[in-house]
């Protein structure tokens, strides 16, 4: 079976001063669908290059990123650029950008606007999915500049989730000062992934943000450490105890 | 690993196999009576693991009794008519510390090991303490994946204990984490200059 992301021998590099750093030193991964991946690592370990390649965002100097089987490296920037608005969401607490006019509805709706959607059909479908992750119907017409840091987050997922992505890439996606506001963040994310079958790749520097995840990685110097084999294909915890019963 | 003769290795059991490890390494540096080795041994580890002398003494007797150290009679330096033992290396202790460098101690729950072994490793062990270093950072992994998961909703105060005793499991990790890839690019970088 296709994997739906693979990292085959992926190497990036950036200039660092007359030198050159390396970020991604031919890294290999799988990831099926509906598998949940954290990526620990400090800052200026690679993880947030690791997602930005995941994304398409970002191109490896050498090695193959594929989704679904096709190499997202070969793909022209308008195929990327149409990947990353439909199958694969992007969500980085540090990218928030919004008209602080705008309503937090509208906020949403907007970015459906590459699924040939009426306006009434995207608000439609923005105020269930904001109700999904707890933004109710008045939190939903209030001006995305009045959102405090957790509504922001919250409503930054629901734009994620209205395009049904099939792999969504969080990079360090909660920075809110409540730790248990964080924690309630995670818990919905795990279970709105769990509900549409889409695949995670979240990376933290905190490895409490990560717990519940499929398989957990470090990242360190260019190198990833995985509780999974390397190379093996990432599998949700009831697809592997099929497979152990059926080789059993 | 090539497999290893189980009596070649019978004497890594316990926990006191990495202060037995040590010992060896500190041996191959240069011979010493137990009270020598035992404050080489303080100094090399830190105060925190609290090296005791009579600790040292009956490891010291162990490794006697299994080959890795010889003992004899010496006159103390400072009073020639009186004598302590001195231990030496005997010709199995490299072969010994090469095969404790290389391994892996399933479920280390801090590192002692790994500290115990870079504290007397010698540079032809550079790629064994790097291959433990990335296990170990592999096994932290593993025991913070099994953490079982909050559900988010701590209203209750042994939730919140829950929570608290969660959240000093992965800081423990994490630090582990960052230690061993940290320690990992210090040996990697010296590797890189040395060449």
């Amino acid at each position: 079976m296709t994997p739906l992301l693979s990292f085959v021998n992926v190497s990036k590099r950036y200039p660092d001063g007359g030198r050159e750093l390396l970020v991604l030193d031919r890294v290999s991964l799988e990831i099926e669908a509906g598998c949940s991946i954290g990526v620990y690592g400090a800052r200026g370990s690679g993880k947030s290059t690791l997602l930005r390649l995941a994304a398409g965002i970002a191109l490896p100097d050498s090695g193959a990123v594929c989704f679904a089987g096709r190499d997202t490296t070969r793909m022209t920037a308008g195929e990327r650029s149409r990947l990353l608005r439909g199958a694969i969401a992007f969500m980085s607490a540090e990218d928030w950008r919004a008209n602080p006019g705008e309503s937090v509805v509208d906020h949403v709706a907007t970015s459906l606007g590459s699924e040939g959607l009426t306006m009434r059909e995207a608000r439609r479908r923005a105020l269930r999915v904001l109700d999904e992750v707890g933004v109710g119907a008045s939190g939903a017409q209030a001006p995305v500049a009045s959102l405090s840091l957790t509504s922001r987050t919250r409503v930054m997922l629901a734009r994620a989730l209205a395009r049904a992505p099939r792999l969504l890439v969080l990079d360090e996606p909660a920075s809110m000062p409540n730790l248990g506001d964080r924690d309630r963040f995670y818990t919905l994310l795990r279970s709105a992934a769990r509900e549409r079958n889409i695949a995670l790749l979240v990376a933290s520097e905190e490895m409490a943000a990560l717990q519940g995840v499929g398989v957990l990685m470090s990242i360190a110097d260019g190198e990833l450490c995985s509780t999974e084999e390397p190379g093996t294909l990432l599998q949700l915890p009831s697809r592997r105890r099929a497979a152990r019963e059926q080789s059993g | 690993m090539a497999s290893v003769s189980p009596e070649k290795t019978r004497w890594m059991r316990g926990p006191s196999t990495p202060l037995r490890g040590a010992l060896l390494g500190l041996l191959l540096e240069r011979p010493g009576h137990g009270g020598d080795l035992a404050n080489r041994l303080a100094a090399r580890l830190g105060e925190t693991w609290r090296v005791d002398t009579n600790d040292v003494y009956r490891l010291l007797e162990q490794l006697e009794t299994t080959g890795l150290a010889a003992s004899r009679d010496e006159p103390k330096r400072a009073n020639n008519r009186r004598t302590h033992l001195v231990y030496y290396p005997t010709g199995e202790t490299p072969e010994a510390l090469t095969l404790w460098m290389e391994t892996l101690l399933p479920r280390e729950p801090v590192r002692l090991g790994l500290q115990a072994k870079l504290s007397v490793a010698r540079h032809e062990d550079a790629p064994r303490l790097l291959i433990a270093l990335k296990a170990y950072e592999r096994e932290c992994l593993v025991l913070a994946q099994i953490v079982c998961p909050n559900d988010g909703d701590a209203r209750s105060w042994a939730a919140l204990c829950m929570e608290c005793t969660r959240d000093a499991v992965y800081a423990q990790l994490q630090t582990e984490v960052d230690w061993a890839a940290r320690t990992r690019r210090r040996i990697n970088e010296f590797l890189e200059n040395s060449n």
